[in-house]
């Protein structure tokens, strides 16, 4: 009965607070800006005084009983408790002086003037931090930065998907921020160390810290995701794990609980990517062997040599070191072809389609190490051109249709280890051909028409 | 209050005049001396959008080109794509309030007594071997569908065909806007210097709901990024040809000397129209021969018009459209609108949508698979649809063998192919009903966003500075529908 009537008087201290702020800078005021005082202007003040401490008094009781009921944490209350009971002892003195009318040098009192705002301005600002949380002051302001929630991941390695771990990179980092502080070598609270993989698995006193594959028989993975009300839920103090850590913690667990499963292993799992995407900002499709090249950007003045009347090129990324080039006039001569050289590491994309292309031209296309897709379709090419393109290594996409090739051309076409796709309509290879084809080679796609 | 200050300031002296005045005018005048922007409001400083540019593509892009086959009018994806038996087996009775609620109605239906079930009379099976639901209706389509994306839970904000149009084609529902294809023709730029970046071709004959030319309009971009309409017949492009006794020689001599006056005024104005002006001179006159290039199909071979159905060798038909679609798109034209109106089927909707689907069914499904035989199907993106849905109920009477759907906002179907886009696969749901989304819900933005990004824009980065601030095609919203992405 009577701890709850403290607690509800404990609940009013917030309130009431504002009453000895009122009250002093009323005080204050008066004593600044009223210049002849007079008798009756000097006992006002002394009330002002007076009901300062009174009120001050009443808001110190009450945010001790506030205090009591556990709700803060001792370290967050201490400068707010001290300074609030310092106003309540410098009001009061000040008030016993000016009712015994002792008369200090004006220095003096406008030193206890001062300190009593000081102290005001400290009391309130630590126990605006308490109800507003931390930080609430300046976070509003334009130009302070804002700490946002999103968790960022602690390497540089977004451009290798490869090499970013889930144990290393998502989980340790996490742990390190929330637990580490009560669970480490010197300081291991329940037995609990976590400072080292190992010991992590093994747990504290409590059984296992990790049960691979079995997060409900984890502790840490239970301790986490408890409850909040509960008394066991970690950590006790701060922000909580969140629910995507949480989920990737029990991905993790469920999968093993390897010291290095990549990242790259929840690309299946399309619930957890999605958030892990969403939340790292990370894309962890598989790229193509384009979109993994890095090469150096290609010159503008390197690029001059390709006249504008035969040649069309487009870069095909933002850093300009992958082209696209097209032959757009009607006929092509060797020594169009041979300025490709030049160009040969960036060139991607190429299409020489219908420009009277002959069979010995394709010699220079054996040399471009990173094309990926080439159409030279409605050319008079034969079989005999074929094997210029069995060393292009990286090929995916021919188009070759509406040539002159035959079913000799398979057997070059099945040595080529990355290509994906052949476009053979309106050629010369037969129905029977393109089935043998496909029998041996079932990695390749054949469009061959309707 | 006196509002007549003046009247009280008589001690108003020449001398206060000329301080406050001075220092009004002084402000006004730094306030334009700082400014960037110069009297046309352009603004090479504060357009982000120029260094943005010069990183175009953003990243590597999956697809060339778009090939964009609008259903103006909105066909019912109830009786098309989206099988719904449940609604044949309450066939009449009143839709449960639980599935609409207080949704809003058209105000051509809302004043019904009777909102009864309208199950599709056509007969749904699977397809291919992705199990596709199709309907009857589209018989070549329901052959390709494990080349198609179908996504089912499209859903938009207008309720009515121009809003709806304008937005799905423009990002908002109020006009003004740049169009799609605007937007990569800004962005992008031409692959192709002797035909416009932006073409649009329209079904003649057809009626139905209005088609505005603002629908393929720049908005506020340099005009040059406007779609060109090609029409059907003897004249492809209005006023291209050279007027009568003017020869090449002379027309050329003609357009380089307006260049010339034409760059001493850009010179001292430097209006950007100006050079618009220019370019669009330039390319009128290269399109005189590339034009009729293209439009000729005389030396296509007769299996093709056999693929795209007897009507393309009929000018102006959607099929006849289409293969030229194909044309344009060997010609790397980068955005093909194709407009085919007659689907907004108040009543009589199956009469109605047979005829429909007759005369757009065969051509859509050769297209694709011309595409694909030539490869282009490789870097086209081929896209069929509407500006939004039709309602499970029927409007007006509902009778045996009759029905009529209203306008329905909340789900509709939309299917692409090709460049980038996984095969046999559909995105989506909606309920049993046909009413409401209850799987991933894919809205008119973000279906723009990923476009965009197929195309290897990123959608947030592509702007425009207009009227004091940056627009972008998908405005505030949109998110890439990274589930179909291959």
């Amino acid at each position: 009965m009577i701890s709850e009537l403290f607690d509800f008087f404990g609940s009013l201290h917030p309130l009431v607070v504002h009453l000895p702020i009122g009250f002093i800078i009323l005080t204050l005021l008066v004593n600044i800006i009223i210049k002849k005082k007079n008798n009756s202007v000097r006992r006002l003040i002394t009330l002002g005084w007076f009901f300062s401490f009174i009120s001050g008094a009443i808001a110190a009781l009450f945010g001790w009983f506030l205090g009591d009921n556990n709700y803060y944490f001792e370290s967050q209350i201490d400068i707010h408790k001290w300074t609030g009971f310092a106003f309540v002892g410098l009001t009061f003195f000040i008030w016993i002086l000016r009712t015994i009318n002792f008369n200090a040098p004006s220095s003096v009192n406008r030193f206890f003037n001062f300190t009593i705002l000081i102290l005001i301005l400290i009391t309130g600002h630590y126990g605006g931090e308490m109800t507003h949380g931390e930080g609430y002051l300046i976070n509003s302001l334009p130009f302070v930065k804002q700490n946002k929630i999103q968790t960022v991941l602690l390497t540089d390695k977004y451009d290798s998907l490869d090499s970013i771990y889930i144990y290393e990179d998502l989980i340790y980092p996490i742990l390190k921020e929330k637990c580490i502080a009560c669970h480490n070598k010197n300081n291991s609270y329940g037995g609990l160390d976590i400072s080292t993989f190992e010991n992590l698995v093994k747990g504290g006193n409590n059984g296992h810290g990790i049960q691979k594959g079995n997060p409900y028989k984890s502790s840490i993975f239970k301790r986490v995701s408890l409850s909040q009300n509960q008394p066991k839920f970690m950590p006790p103090s701060g922000i909580p794990m969140s629910f995507d850590q949480v989920a990737v913690l029990k991905w993790w667990i469920d999968n093993g609980a390897k010291l290095r499963t990549p990242l790259t292993k929840l690309r299946n799992d399309n619930s957890i990517r999605t958030l892990v995407e969403v939340n790292y900002n990370l894309d962890l499709k598989e790229k193509s062997y384009i979109e993994k090249l890095r090469l150096d950007p290609v010159s503008e003045n390197k690029l001059k040599i390709l006249s504008k009347e035969k040649y069309r090129w487009r870069f095909l990324n933002s850093e300009k070191s992958l082209l696209e080039i097209k032959f757009i006039a009607k006929k092509i001569t060797s020594d169009d072809i041979n300025l490709l050289q030049t160009l040969k590491g960036n060139i991607t994309w190429l299409n020489l389609s219908n420009c009277e292309l002959k069979d010995e031209m394709l010699s220079t296309l054996s040399e471009l190490p990173n094309l990926t897709r080439l159409r030279i379709q409605k050319n008079n090419l034969t079989d005999r051109g074929v094997p210029f393109l069995k060393n292009i290594k990286n090929l995916r996409e021919l188009n070759i249709y509406g040539t002159q090739i035959t079913d000799a051309s398979f057997n070059i076409f099945s040595q080529m280890k990355n290509l994906e796709k052949i476009f053979l309509w309106n050629s010369k290879v037969s129905a029977l051909g393109i089935e043998k084809f496909k029998t041996q080679n079932s990695t390749i796609e054949i469009i061959s028409g309707l | 209050m006196n509002c007549n200050h003046d009247l009280d300031n008589k001690n108003y002296s020449r001398r206060d005049f000329l301080t406050k005045t001075s220092l009004g005018l002084g402000a006004l005048s730094l306030g334009s001396l700082i400014s960037p922007v110069d009297a046309y409001g352009n603004s090479n400083f504060l357009n982000l959008l120029e260094s943005e540019k010069k990183r175009l593509p953003h990243f590597i892009p999956k697809a060339k080109r778009v090939i964009y086959l609008f259903q103006s009018g909105a066909p019912s994806q109830l009786d098309l794509f989206d099988y719904k038996p449940k609604l044949n087996e309450m066939f009449g009775q009143e839709v449960p309030e639980s599935i609409i609620g207080d949704q809003r109605l058209t105000g051509m239906s809302s004043g019904q007594n009777t909102f009864p079930m309208a199950g599709s009379l056509f007969n749904f099976k699977q397809y291919g071997g992705s199990g596709a639901w199709m309907s009857e209706l589209m018989p070549y389509t329901s052959k390709i569908v494990d080349e198609l994306c179908f996504i089912k839970s499209m859903h938009t904000d207008a309720i009515n065909h121009d809003p709806a149009m304008t937005m799905i084609q423009t990002g908002s529902e109020l006009p003004g806007r740049p169009s799609i294809g605007s937007w990569l023709s800004y962005g992008l730029g031409t692959d192709n210097k002797n035909l416009p970046e932006f073409v649009v071709l329209i079904t003649k004959g057809k009626s139905g709901q209005p088609i505005y030319s603002r629908l393929w309009g720049n908005g506020f971009l340099p005009s040059k990024h406007q779609g060109v309409q090609f029409r059907s017949g003897k004249d492809a492009v209005l006023y291209l040809d050279n007027p009568p006794g003017v020869n090449s020689s002379i027309r050329q001599e003609q357009l380089s000397s307006l260049q010339k006056l034409q760059e001493i005024n850009h010179a001292d104005i430097g209006d950007p129209e100006i050079l618009t002006k220019i370019s669009n001179y330039e390319m009128a006159y290269r399109m005189q021969t590339s034009v009729p290039e293209v439009m000729n199909i005389s030396d296509e071979p007769d299996y093709i018009f056999d693929l795209y159905g007897e009507d393309s060798k009929n000018p102006g038909t959607f099929a006849a459209n289409c293969l030229l679609a194909r044309k344009l798109a060997e010609k790397d034209v980068k955005f093909i609108q194709l407009y085919h109106r007659g689907w907004d089927q108040h009543g009589n909707l199956p009469r109605d949508i047979r005829k429909q689907t007759k005369e757009t069914d065969q051509a859509t499904a050769a297209l694709i698979q011309d595409l694909k035989q030539r490869g282009l199907l490789e870097d086209t993106l081929v896209i069929w649809g509407g500006e939004f849905g039709r309602t499970n109920y029927s409007q007006g009477m509902l009778k045996l063998d009759n029905y009529g759907r209203d306008h329905h906002p909340r789900c509709f179907t939309v299917f692409m192919a090709g460049a980038g886009i996984k095969k046999g696969v559909t995105l989506g749901a909606t309920d049993e009903f046909g009413y409401n989304i209850t799987e991933r819900p894919v809205h008119v933005h973000d279906f723009q966003a990923t476009l965009m990004h197929l195309l290897g824009v990123d959608h947030k980065k592509l702007t425009f500075k207009f009227q004091g601030r940056r627009y972008r095609l998908t405005d505030v919203h949109g998110n890439v529908v990274k589930e179909v992405l291959s």
